[in-house]
């Protein structure tokens, strides 16, 4: 739908991932400007898609809120839609996870996500303007695999819904609403499923309703409409983009 | 794309249609009421006017979902009509009685499941057969609510009717699958509907306070500060009905201002 976003001034974080370029480039496609942000600087650059690039740690408060800062500058104005796509999965069963690796994960896919969306948002109040923000979480926060075990990437992704709806409950008398995306089996770099390829297509049979993987385009259609007008009247909702999985 | 929209005479449905229409579908609108064929009429000549929309036919059907004969008749004449169907929004609806369990009649409690539940049902029948003869997927959207997460006294058949529909719809969607049709829920809050404000004037009189005090009551309940829309459902029927909702089904997806998180 070109034109729908126009107008709109987006920040997408993990801008260099599959889901976070797929993302800025249907924003752009739909009209809006998109400033990036990635932690890293070379592969932001290679992107060229037509967005701004911002290399920034999503971990760290004050590099977070100098990005956010500094989008607005490159966007002339506070960014009124931002992608939460930042993240990182690691496999590591309960009884061999370590505490750093607890807190490295937590510290990326849910204090980031914490982070920018707090800056976007005091920002965006501040001036007096709506806005919506889109989390990416998965369907890894709405169920548990024995198979694939990732217990912090989980719980991350659990906790992101949790963040989103109270970002929700709490930002919506400034008019910014916050919604989040679960991906199932997208195919992307990130995913695991399909490195022993007759165990992937056994579990796409019978365990995907749909049959197929899903891709990080389908993602970002998702994205862009829960940013945009047409889901004007969503907020705090959990949206799977799955093909049916948690349907089962 | 060609699409039928069932509870299509006003409200909702209504307006589900014009989005469809404008976004280039031919609709078949159906509806209880034969008020359903000036309503199509009337969307007919407002989308060839605005010129922006490529829709080409509008057609209103009055049909009981409920009925069995008269809705699968009535699917045979809306897929004759736009020749073939691809989307099937299942709106109709009726609020049923504001009673107590202990104070339900049971031919109460049976119209509301008739109509939310077993008309869902065939109409889902009815227009799936079709979609997998046709052998080129489709989509199909069925309104339950918010009130089908989250139970209301004096609303349990209501209630039950809904949560029926999303559970109906997901199982439904585990079977369409293969086909590659999609089968989702939505789940609207408080809408600015007839059918809503008829329930805040029984609520009123109930309660000895006024339909405006409990209009601002429930603005006051919402985080968004306002009822909903017809516009903010067709937005999100038109976001699941395209190829954008392609990776989606056997999901319900709320939209209710924030009033429940599901």
């Amino acid at each position: 739908m070109p034109g729908r976003m126009a107008g709109r001034r987006a920040l997408v974080t993990g801008g260099a991932g599959a889901i976070g370029l797929a993302c800025a480039r249907r924003l752009l496609a739909e009209g809006a400007d998109v400033v990036l942000l990635d932690r890293n600087a070379d592969a932001l650059s290679a992107t060229a898609i037509g967005a701004a690039p911002v290399a920034c740690d999503i971990r760290a408060p004050g590099a977070v809120a100098a990005a956010v800062t500094r989008a607005a500058g490159l966007l002339n104005g506070p960014a009124d839609v931002l992608v939460n796509s930042a993240g990182v999965y690691r496999i590591a069963p309960l009884l061999d996870l370590t505490p750093d690796e607890w807190d490295d994960m937590l510290a990326v896919n849910l204090r980031g996500t914490f982070l920018a969306g707090r800056a976007m948002a005091a920002a965006l109040i501040a001036a007096g303007r709506p806005g919506a923000i889109v989390n990416i979480s998965s369907t890894a926060g709405l169920v548990a695999d024995a198979a694939e075990p990732s217990a912090h990437y989980n719980a991350s992704k659990a906790g992101v819904l949790a963040l989103t709806r109270q970002m929700a409950a709490e930002w919506a008398p400034h008019g910014i609403r916050a919604n989040a995306v679960c991906p199932g089996v997208i195919d992307t770099p990130m995913l695991r499923m399909m490195d022993d390829p007759a165990a992937g297509a056994a579990y796409l049979r019978t365990g995907v309703p749909q049959g197929r993987l899903g891709s990080a385009e389908e993602v970002a259609a998702a994205v862009v409409f829960l940013a945009s007008d047409d889901a004007s009247y969503l907020t705090g909702a959990t949206v799977p983009v799955d093909g049916g999985v948690t349907a089962i | 794309m060609r699409a039928i929209v069932t509870g299509a005479a006003r409200g909702l449905g209504a307006a589900i249609a014009e989005r469809l229409a404008r976004d280039g579908a031919d609709v078949v609108l159906l509806d209880v009421s034969a008020d359903v064929t000036a309503t199509a009429d009337r969307l007919a000549a407002d989308v060839a006017g605005a010129g922006g929309g490529r829709g080409q036919v509008a057609v209103g059907l009055a049909a009981d979902v409920s009925d069995e004969i008269a809705s699968a008749a009535a699917v045979d004449r809306a897929v004759d009509a736009i020749g073939g169907v691809d989307v099937l929004v299942n709106n109709a609806g009726i609020g049923g009685p504001d009673t107590d369990v202990t104070g339900t009649s049971l031919a109460e409690f049976r119209r509301v499941l008739d109509v939310n539940l077993t008309g869902t049902f065939l109409m889902c029948r009815a227009v799936a057969a079709v979609m997998i003869g046709q052998g080129s997927g489709g989509a199909i959207v069925n309104m339950g609510s918010v009130f089908g997460q989250q139970g209301v006294a004096g609303g349990a058949g209501y209630c039950a009717s809904k949560a029926g529909v999303a559970l109906l719809t997901h199982s439904l969607a585990l079977e369409l699958a293969p086909y590659g049709i999609r089968a989702n829920t939505i789940a609207p809050g408080n809408m600015a509907t007839e059918m809503h404000w008829d329930e805040l004037r029984s609520r009123a009189a109930r309660s000895g306070t006024t339909f405006g005090e409990q209009v601002e009551l429930v603005k006051a309940s919402v985080p968004l500060g306002r009822h909903g829309t017809g516009g903010d459902i067709a937005g999100v029927v038109a976001w699941l009905v395209s190829p954008d909702a392609g990776y989606v089904t056997g999901q319900t997806i709320g939209v209710n201002g924030g009033i429940w998180f599901s």
